[in-house]
C-alpha cells in the first residue's frame, strides 16, 4: 500500500493519524479523535461523547457516531475492544448489569434514550436486538414470534396476530420451512434456523432499528449466507447495527463500517473506502490480518 | 521420540491406569457400603416390622344375654352405648373353657380377648333388640400376649416366671390354635386406628392424618413464601450489603438444629400468640421456618440454573422485567422449585424433634378433625412406640417406621418425577 496517497487523501479531523503510525503497537491513548464521517446530518441514532464503565474498567472511552436510517452500520473490531458492550447501549441492555455504568448522550429519532422519562421497555420495542447465540424461547415457533406483539399489544385479535407471525416468519425467510409445524419448539430447529427464528421474533415488533450481536457466529457458512442476505433485504425497512468478527461478512453487508479498538472508535467510513483504503495504520493492520 | 523417553512414558502410563483404577475401585466400595448400610437397615425393619400387618383374632361363641348386658324393656340409645359388651365375652371365655373356676384364673382367662374386642360386640348386635337372646360366632381381637405367641416372638423354653405369658395361658392358647379357634387376618386396625396403649388396638391412622394437617399448613405457607423470597432476592433485590447478610443467614438458618426451632415455636407460637398445643397448625408453622431455608435456597439455584440468554431475550424484546420473570424465568426454574419444595416436605415429614418441643408428643387417641386439633405425626409417634415395653409395639414401630418410609419415597419418587417431566432441554 502506498503510505504517501494515504496520506494525501487523510481527512483533516483526525491530527492524531501521523504520530498513531509510529507508535501503534502500543495501542491508541484517550486523545484520540475518530477518523473518517462519524457524524451525519440525517442520523437515525445518533451518539455522543458515550462512556461506559464496568465498576472500575473504562470499557467505552468517549465514543461519538451516528447511524443513518436504513443503513447497515458494521462494527468490528478485536475482542474486547467494546464494540458489543457499545451495542448494548442502543437499547438500554446494560441496563441489566448491576456495575454497568453509561455516560454521554444517545439519541434515537432524537429523542435522549437514556432520559428518566422514557420508558426502556418502549425503547426495546423501538430497537430490536438479536444475539450471538440463537436464543429462541422454549415454547413453540409461533408463541415465539407471538411474544413481543403480545406483549406491547400489537394485535387486536387472533387473525391480525397470525398475520403478524406469518409476516415475520416470511420476511425472515422461515416460513416456507416452518409454516406446518408453527406449534413445534422453536429450541428444535437447526442452529441457523433459530437465529432466522430470533431475527422474526425481533422484527414482528416492527422495531425501527435492530442491533445484531454477532448473530452469525455460532453458524456455519450456509447458515451464514442466509443470515446476510436477510440483512440485505432487512436494510429496506429497518436500520441495522451488526457487531461482527468476520471482516468479509461486514464488508458482504454493510454500508459503513466502524472500526473500535480498545474503548476507542478508530475509524468510521463507508464500508468500500474502509476495506479498500483504511486512513489509520490500526484499521489497516486490523483488515489486513496483522492483529485482532 | 526416542527409545529411551518412550520407555519413560510407558512405565509413567502404568502407574496413571493404576491411578485410576485405583479411584474408581474406592467408589465402587464406597456405593458397596452404602448399599450394603441399606439393605441392613431395609432388611431389619422389614423384618421386625412385617409381622404387624397380621393380627390374631379368636373365635368366641357369644350369646346376647339381655341379663348380662344390663337391658331391660325399651333400652334408650345410651342403655345400648354402655352395656355391658365386656361380660358377654367374658360369659363366652368362661363357656369355652369350663375348666377354668377360680376367681384368680378366671381373671387371667379374661386376659386373652383385647380390650377393644367389646366394641366389636357392640357393633355385631348394632343395637339389635331382635338378637337379644341368640347366639352369634364372632371373631373378636386378641390380646397383644397372645398376637405376640402365636407369631412367635416369645420364647416358650424360657422358665415361667422370665416370660410375659404364663403357663396356664399357654396352655389355653394351644387349646384355641388345635381347634382352629384363632386365626391371623390382615390389620386393619393398624390403619384405622388412632394411639393406643393396648397394641392390639394401636395404628397409625391419627399420625399419618396429623402429618398430612402438619404438612398442608406448611406446604401453603412456605411454597408460596419460599418462591417469592428466593424470586426477589435473585431478580430483584440489589447486591449489597444488606442481601449479603441476608443470604448468609438463609445460608445458617438451613443448618440449625431442627429443635431450635421447636425453641422459637414454643416461645412465640405458644406462649405469645397462644395458639393451641399439639396442634397440626403449630406444627406446621414450626417446620415452615424450618423448611423456608430449603426452598429459598433450591429455588435460588433454580433461578441461576435458567440461562441468562432467554432473559436477554425477553429483555430485548421490551419485556418489563416482571414479564421476563413471569413469562420465562418462573416456568423454566419451576421443576427446580418444585423439586426442592418436595425435598423439604419430605425432610418435614420426617422430623420429630421441633415438634416435641410444641406438644405434639402428647398422647391423642382421637383422630384429628382439622388443623386445630390435637394431633401427633408419624416420626413422633414412632418415637414414642419405641419406648413401650410390650412386645406388640415393637413390631408396630417397624412397621410405622415403613410407612413413613413409603411415603417418603413416594414423595422423592414424585419429585423426580417432576423433574423429568418438565425438565426443558436446549
Amino acid at each position: 500500500m502506498n503510505s504517501a496517497s494515504q496520506t494525501a487523501t487523510l481527512d483533516q479531523t483526525a491530527p492524531a493519524y501521523q504520530e498513531d503510525r509510529v507508535k501503534v503497537t502500543e495501542g491508541v491513548d484517550d486523545s484520540h479523535v475518530t477518523v473518517g464521517e462519524a457524524m451525519l446530518d440525517n442520523a437515525k441514532m445518533s451518539m455522543r461523547d458515550v462512556h461506559v464503565h464496568y465498576g472500575d474498567t473504562h470499557a467505552i472511552k468517549g465514543i461519538s457516531l451516528d447511524i443513518a436510517p436504513n443503513e447497515v452500520m458494521a462494527m468490528i473490531g478485536p475482542s474486547g475492544c467494546g464494540k458489543s458492550t457499545f451495542l448494548r447501549c442502543l437499547n438500554r441492555m446494560n441496563d441489566t448489569i448491576d456495575i454497568c455504568r453509561v455516560n454521554g448522550k444517545i439519541q434515537l429519532d432524537d429523542q435522549d434514550i437514556y432520559d428518566s422519562n422514557l420508558d426502556v421497555v418502549a425503547l426495546r420495542a423501538r430497537v430490536g436486538m438479536v444475539f450471538q447465540k440463537p436464543n429462541p424461547f422454549p415454547k413453540s415457533i409461533y408463541d415465539n414470534v407471538a411474544y413481543g406483539p403480545r406483549i406491547h399489544g400489537l394485535a387486536s385479535n387472533k387473525a391480525e396476530l397470525d398475520d403478524i407471525v406469518e409476516n415475520s416468519l416470511t420476511k425472515s425467510g422461515l416460513w416456507d420451512e416452518v409454516k406446518d409445524r408453527l406449534d413445534t419448539p422453536g429450541t428444535g430447529l437447526s442452529g441457523g434456523q433459530q437465529q432466522r427464528l430470533c431475527i422474526a421474533r425481533a422484527i414482528a415488533v416492527s422495531p425501527e432499528v435492530i442491533l445484531m450481536d454477532e448473530p452469525c457466529s455460532a453458524l456455519d457458512p450456509i447458515a451464514t449466507a442466509k443470515i446476510e442476505e436477510l440483512i440485505g433485504e432487512l436494510s429496506e425497512n429497518f436500520t441495522i447495527a451488526i457487531v461482527t468478527h468476520s471482516m468479509q461478512q461486514a464488508a458482504r453487508v454493510s454500508q459503513r463500517t466502524a472500526y473500535f479498538h480498545l474503548g476507542k472508535l478508530i475509524e468510521v467510513g463507508e464500508t468500500s473506502a474502509i476495506f479498500t483504503n483504511p486512513q489509520h495504520k490500526l484499521t489497516e493492520d486490523y483488515i489486513t490480518g496483522r492483529f485482532g | 521420540m526416542t527409545k529411551q523417553s518412550m520407555s519413560k512414558v510407558e512405565a509413567h502410563l502404568a502407574r496413571r491406569y493404576a491411578r485410576e483404577k485405583r479411584f474408581r475401585f474406592y467408589g465402587l466400595l464406597s456405593v458397596f457400603v452404602g448399599f450394603a448400610f441399606l439393605v441392613v437397615l431395609f432388611t431389619s425393619i422389614i423384618s421386625k416390622g412385617y409381622t404387624a400387618f397380621q393380627q390374631t383374632y379368636i373365635q368366641l361363641d357369644v350369646t346376647y344375654d339381655a341379663d348380662i348386658l344390663g337391658l331391660y324393656d325399651n333400652p334408650t340409645e345410651s342403655d345400648w352405648l354402655y352395656a355391658n359388651y365386656d361380660g358377654l365375652i367374658k360369659a363366652a371365655l368362661r363357656e369355652r373353657f369350663p375348666e377354668v373356676t377360680s376367681r384368680s384364673e378366671k381373671r387371667e382367662l379374661y386376659k386373652l380377648v383385647s380390650s377393644g374386642a367389646k366394641f366389636s360386640v357392640r357393633d355385631s348386635l348394632d343395637n339389635n333388640e331382635e338378637l337379644l337372646g341368640t347366639t352369634a360366632t364372632l371373631w373378636v381381637l386378641a390380646d397383644d400376649d397372645l398376637d405376640s405367641v402365636l407369631k412367635g416372638h416369645i420364647d416358650r423354653t424360657l422358665p415361667e416366671a422370665d416370660r410375659r405369658v404364663k403357663d396356664q395361658h399357654l396352655v389355653w392358647i394351644d387349646s384355641l390354635v388345635e381347634n382352629g379357634e384363632v386365626e391371623k387376618r390382615f390389620n386393619t386396625v393398624f390403619f384405622t386406628h388412632s394411639a393406643s396403649a393396648e397394641p392390639e388396638q394401636a395404628g397409625v391412622w391419627g399420625a399419618i392424618k396429623g402429618s398430612f394437617f402438619t404438612l398442608i399448613v406448611t406446604l401453603v405457607l412456605s411454597f408460596p413464601v419460599g418462591v417469592a423470597a428466593a424470586v426477589y432476592l435473585e431478580e430483584f433485590a440489589p447486591q449489597n450489603r444488606w442481601t449479603d447478610l441476608i443470604e448468609v443467614n438463609i445460608n445458617n438458618l438451613a443448618a440449625v438444629p431442627s429443635i431450635v426451632f421447636g425453641l422459637l415455636g414454643l416461645a412465640v407460637f405458644l406462649n405469645f400468640m397462644g395458639l393451641p398445643r399439639s396442634a397440626p397448625l403449630v406444627g406446621g408453622l414450626v417446620l415452615t421456618l424450618m423448611t423456608l431455608p430449603t426452598i429459598i435456597i433450591s429455588s435460588r439455584a433454580a433461578l441461576k440454573a435458567v440461562p441468562p440468554s432467554i432473559r436477554e431475550a425477553a429483555l430485548g424484546m421490551g419485556a418489563s422485567r416482571m414479564q421476563t420473570i413471569f413469562h420465562h424465568v418462573l416456568p423454566l426454574a419451576m421443576p427446580g422449585m418444585l423439586t426442592g419444595t418436595i425435598i423439604g416436605m419430605a425432610q418435614a415429614l420426617g422430623e420429630s424433634a421441633p415438634l416435641l418441643m410444641i406438644g405434639m408428643v402428647a398422647f391423642v387417641a382421637e383422630v384429628p378433625q382439622g388443623i386445630t386439633d390435637p394431633a401427633t405425626v408419624l416420626p413422633v409417634q414412632i418415637f414414642q412406640w419405641a419406648d413401650l415395653p410390650e412386645r406388640g409395639f415393637v413390631e408396630r414401630t417397624s412397621a410405622a417406621i415403613m410407612v413413613l418410609l413409603a411415603f417418603l419415597i413416594a414423595m422423592n419418587a414424585f419429585a423426580v418425577y417432576l423433574r423429568k417431566r418438565f425438565e426443558r432441554r436446549w
